[in-house]
């Protein structure tokens, strides 16, 4: 089975996945190219989902799922997908008695990374990466949080993979290094595809070009972080009094409060002036808005 | 010295292809034998690998103790490296799997009717290792694993056989310790029933997850058990005679075509 060169790492058409008969994902279209994308939707949105199903680790239950070209339906396809894969698991798990280098060398072993020098040097490399190097010879229960979520990115990276998903990564990361996850990501994203999950919006900032919003398994937005800001334009308030019930608002450090209009432009009240959105709000505006709806 | 490097041998070894000891010796006589070194190209290539060759070997861990004992088998280094990588409820397995078959042969030895203790545990202990070897739920780390180009079919496989093989040497071990046997071959009754249980729950692994396919294959068993024990307290032993052994190796035989026609098509 071989591939068309150009065909896109990520090609999903109509993409639906039940769990029993919980529906997780309702029908997903996406195709992504190299870069970043960023996954967000409140809990249980489906982002999880779908990354597994991208990851080969679900089948879908309807719809098509092509990752370069390939079908992850048949085991040739499956096989040779895997080989160009990268997926750090939402929670990941690991044999707690092997150490750190043993446990990379187990994952290099199965992802086909030749003899045992170039494997070891694979290894090394991300650990250097991941900044694990000097945790090499630790058990793996003796790593903090932390440090199991970098083995965890580690493990992901072996091998340079050409699409790389990340499920929440940067959970637990302390801020130096989730500055120098960033500076990784945003390196690898020149020659692949990276697609990753996460609830902080400062990532997404960051890092991402393209944003993928879900909500109960269906994107409700595809576009970059400034057509999501643009589009929380004059709705978000400033001001002083009550905004009443109905809409998002939280109390400023200053006393004031700031308000979310989900349904147009009506100024939450007289004291209120609107301002520059955020992405942080448009975020807010457009998970929030079923919510308010409902 | 009594010998110089062919140029065969500096070739060889400076393409990494002598063996461990050939290289030591190889580099002591270079030590001190100016005519031999020149043979051994030194490019910069070569010292690198050489560098990083030696760098490796002081770094890298230390094997541990089964997969070193694996890899002296002749098995190639990954492999022994995937089928030592077991997870902790399979270690734990392994020991259960000592503890009862000791029991049975206690029992074989101690009760009327004993040596039956043992025919009837026998099949399902390779059973067990399967369903605690692979899978979800079993395995900490198959996350991570299982989206991997190894996993699946191959690792499935590797960790079949790390469990068929202690499995079946244990249990004949005990059976030829069971007394009274009459013939030798009525020690093996047990074999083909553990076989078919094993590659039914592989068969049935496609739509459940092995340890699961595995506890319906066990119960299957055990009910076959209990209703002929109903019927009549000698009854079960019927699941064992020769006509049903044909029955077994038939089933075996039809289950391992259905793997293999699984494997070649999917
Ligand atoms: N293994 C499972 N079995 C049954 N239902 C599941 C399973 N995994 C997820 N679900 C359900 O599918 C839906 C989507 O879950 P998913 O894990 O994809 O969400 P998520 O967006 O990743 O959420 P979070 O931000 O909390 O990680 C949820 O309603 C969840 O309850
Ligand atoms: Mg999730
Ligand atoms: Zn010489």
């Amino acid at each position: 089975m071989s591939a068309p060169a150009a065909a896109p790492p990520v090609h999903v058409r109509g993409l639906v996945r039940h769990y029993g008969t919980r529906t997780a994902l309702k029908g997903v279209d996406l195709s992504l190219g190299r870069g970043v994308t960023g996954l967000l939707g409140r809990n249980g949105a489906g982002k999880t989902t779908l990354l597994r199903c991208l990851a080969t680790d679900l089948e879908a239950s309807a719809g098509e799922v092509r990752l370069f070209g390939l079908d992850p339906e048949r085991a040739a396809g499956r096989t040779e997908i895997r080989r160009r894969l990268g997926y750090l698991p939402q929670n990941p798990d690991f044999y707690p008695h092997f150490t750190v280098f043993g446990l990379l060398d187990y994952m290099a072993v199965l992802k086909e990374l030749g003899s045992r020098r170039d494997r070891h040097d694979e290894v090394r490399r991300v650990l250097v990466r991941t900044d694990l190097y000097d945790r090499r010879h630790s058990r793996v229960r003796r790593l903090s949080g932390g440090m199991r979520q970098r083995l965890a990115l580690a493990a992901a990276l072996l091998g340079g993979p050409e699409l790389l998903l990340l499920d929440e990564p940067t959970v637990g990361l302390d801020p130096e290094q989730r500055i120098r996850f960033r500076s990784l990501v945003s390196e690898l994203a020149v020659h692949s595809t990276v697609v990753l999950s996460t609830h902080q919006i400062e990532d997404v900032a960051a890092l991402c070009g393209r944003i993928l919003c879900l909500d109960r398994g269906r994107v409700i937005f595809d576009g970059t972080p400034g057509d999501l800001v643009e589009r929380a334009r004059g709705r978000v308030w400033e001001g002083a009094g009550d905004p009443g019930d109905g809409c998002t608002s939280w109390r400023l450090a200053d006393g004031r409060h700031r308000v979310l209009t989900p349904h147009g432009t009506d100024s939450p009240g007289g004291g209120f002036t609107a301002v520059e959105p955020s992405l942080e709000d448009a975020y807010l505006l457009y998970t929030g808005m079923d919510r308010g709806r409902g | 010295m009594s010998w110089h490097l062919t140029p065969a041998q500096a070739h060889e070894y400076a393409a990494h292809r002598a063996d461990e000891i050939t290289a030591m010796s190889v580099e002591a006589h270079l030590m001190h034998c100016a005519p031999c070194r020149s043979l051994v190209p030194t490019d910069e290539q070569w010292l690198a690998d050489s560098w990083a060759e030696l760098r490796d070997v002081v770094d890298r861990p230390r094997t541990g103790p089964v997969e070193a004992l694996l890899a002296r088998t002749g098995l190639a280094e990954s492999t022994a490296k995937l089928l030592a990588a077991t997870p902790r409820l399979y270690r734990a397995w392994l020991a259960a799997t000592v503890a009862v078959l000791a029991a049975a042969l206690l029992a074989a030895h101690t009760l009327p009717k004993g040596s039956l203790v043992f025919v009837f545990v026998a099949p399902v202990v390779p059973l067990l290792g399967v369903a605690l070897a692979y899978g979800r739920g079993v395995d900490p780390a198959h996350t991570l694993t299982s989206v991997t180009p190894l996993a699946g079919q191959r690792l499935l496989f590797l960790r079949t056989c790390a469990v068929l093989v202690p499995a079946l040497t244990l249990c004949t071990a005990v059976a030829l310790l069971l007394p009274g046997t009459t013939a030798p071959w009525t020690a093996a009754l047990w074999l083909l029933p553990a076989l078919t249980l094993v590659a039914g729950s592989l068969v049935l692994g496609r739509w459940m997850h092995l340890s699961a396919a595995a506890g319906v294959m066990g119960s299957l068993w055990a009910a076959a058990l209990f209703t002929l024990f109903l019927v009549e307290h000698s009854a079960p032993v019927v699941l064992l005679a020769p006509p049903s052994q044909v029955w077994w190796g038939t089933a075996l035989a039809l289950l391992l075509g259905t793997l293999l026609l699984r494997v070649r098509t999917a």
